[in-house]
């Protein structure tokens, strides 16, 4: 792409004589580093769109429109970019006089300067510095650009949250039947999402292991009996959305089984157990039984924890999940294909 | 509060099930009907001829990237308008031809009722 800074290792060289040009073409190509030439202005315009590390130009080329056009070009550069020029002069040449015009014409390079005839070596190792020192600005301009990315990308994410924030907080004052109940409901919550985003990144932040979710997620509830939630199944790594819907849905369970359920009578008990299967496509069902509580009957009205759920695993399984209740416990069973849960 | 006219049918394409939860009660709280949700521009196509709607809510970044904007001009060849509710009013603006409206995140009842309307005026020329 034109005018897109490109990856700043090949050499312009503006040499209007041809002999100068020919001379550094073979001695750059037998050191394996590229080359553009230009002729005239013209050239010099489009080769410079081009993006090149750096420029080598020789005295002879030094005319009034080849320093508009390069000085254009230099206005032009991103903040990170310091383009090194390499100007040949002769001896005869006032040195210091265009030395001085060049510092004022083009601001924002790093000239050097070097008297004819220059021995190959010198304007080697010359010519290697200076695209070296090209190399340091490229690292520097990549790590500003994954700045910039990761400032949008984290600007994403905490409206994500706060809308996610919004919803629990909407949803839950809706079913909460006292101020106090709300303020328990949507701390409970909060922390649950709190948890998981933790577990995320401290898993690196992608993906995470879904038996680390389950642990994580009912542990606030050890001593009050969710040591009683047995939970079984193999190690899968889910993605980062997935596995934070999933932790919400296993808190309104087990509050819930803590509150009405198995889990408030001694003797009662969770069964969570996932698995995968491959058939046609790998398919994850993820169950969770509840035995040797009180007698379970559906309640006349949903509430938070149902309503959710219902619809949160249906978004995430892409189908209903099945919610029984079954006389002995509390039974919710979700299966759908595993690839939504990348 | 509801509406003085017959309810509408309101799709929702987000892939964040607790705004999806959220906004699904504040259709219903408006005197709407809620059609149902997906969380990608894949899901949406796969199951669109089970879908009796009158317009869609759509969010610009969804479970299989930024395909809300491809996504509302696919329901927009198939007759349905839509409404964008994103976090990136910014994003939408730059698909002006394929949502009647853009509704900021997080969003208000109050503003989703009268945005909801647009689809009324909209949906019936089709």
């Amino acid at each position: 792409m034109p005018g897109v800074p490109g990856s700043l290792d090949c050499v312009l060289i503006l040499a209007p004589y041809r002999r100068d040009a020919e001379y550094m073409r073979a001695l750059l190509d037998e050191h394996e580093v590229k080359v553009m030439q230009a002729v005239g202005p013209d050239e010099l315009a489009a080769r410079l769109a081009e993006a090149p590390g750096m420029l080598v130009v020789t005295h002879e080329a030094l005319n009034r429109s080849v320093l508009s056009i390069i000085a254009e070009h230099l206005a032009d550069q991103p903040d990170w970019s310091e383009m090194p020029i390499i100007v040949l002069l002769d001896r005869t040449a006032p040195h210091a006089r265009i030395r001085a015009k060049l510092s004022t014409a083009w601001p924002r390079s790093r000239q050097i300067f070097y008297q004819r005839p220059v021995a190959a070596m010198e304007l080697l190792s010359g010519l290697q510095s200076a695209l070296l020192a090209r190399l340091r600005q490229r690292e520097v301009r990549d790590h500003i650009e994954r700045e910039i990315e990761l400032r949008r990308e984290l600007n994403h994410r905490v409206k994500n949250i706060l809308a996610s924030v919004t919803a629990i907080f909407g949803m839950t004052r809706r079913s909460a039947a006292s101020v106090e109940q709300l303020a328990e409901d949507f701390s409970g919550r909060l922390m649950a999402l709190s948890t998981v985003h933790s577990a995320v990144f401290e898993a690196g932040g992608e993906t995470i292991d879904l038996s680390d979710i389950i642990r994580r997620t009912c542990s606030p509830y050890r001593g009050d009996g969710g040591h009683r939630i047995m939970a079984e199944g193999p190690s899968i790594q889910v993605g980062r959305d997935a596995g934070t819907t999933l932790a919400l849905c296993l808190h309104e369970l087990a509050t819930n089984a803590l509150k009405y359920g198995s889990l408030s009578r001694p003797e009662g008990r969770v069964h969570l157990t996932w698995d995968l299967q491959s058939a046609i496509e790998t398919v994850l069902t993820i169950k969770w039984i509840e035995s040797g509580g009180p007698p379970v009957s559906e309640p006349s009205k949903a509430g938070y924890g149902t309503r959710y759920i219902r619809s949160a695993l249906q978004g995430l399984f892409g189908s209903p999940p099945e919610i029984v209740f079954h006389p002995e416990g509390l039974r919710c069973i979700a299966a759908g294909p595993f690839a939504r849960f990348r | 509060m509801s509406s003085p006219l017959p309810p509408l049918r309101i799709f929702y394409l987000e892939d964040n099930p607790l705004i999806v939860f959220h906004v699904e009660a504040m259709i219903e709280d408006l005197g709407h009907i809620f059609a149902g949700s997906a969380s990608s521009f894949a899901e949406l196509i796969a199951n669109f001829d089970s879908f009796q709607i009158d317009g869609a809510l759509v969010d610009i970044d969804l479970a299989d990237g930024r395909t809300g904007p491809r996504a509302a001009a696919w329901l927009q060849k198939h007759g349905i308008a839509s409404i964008f509710v994103t976090g990136q009013a910014e994003v939408a603006a730059e698909h002006p031809a394929v949502a009647l409206a853009t509704i900021a995140k997080p969003v208000s009842p109050k503003v989703l009722g009268e945005k909801l309307e647009l689809l009324r005026k909209d949906a019936k020329p089709f």
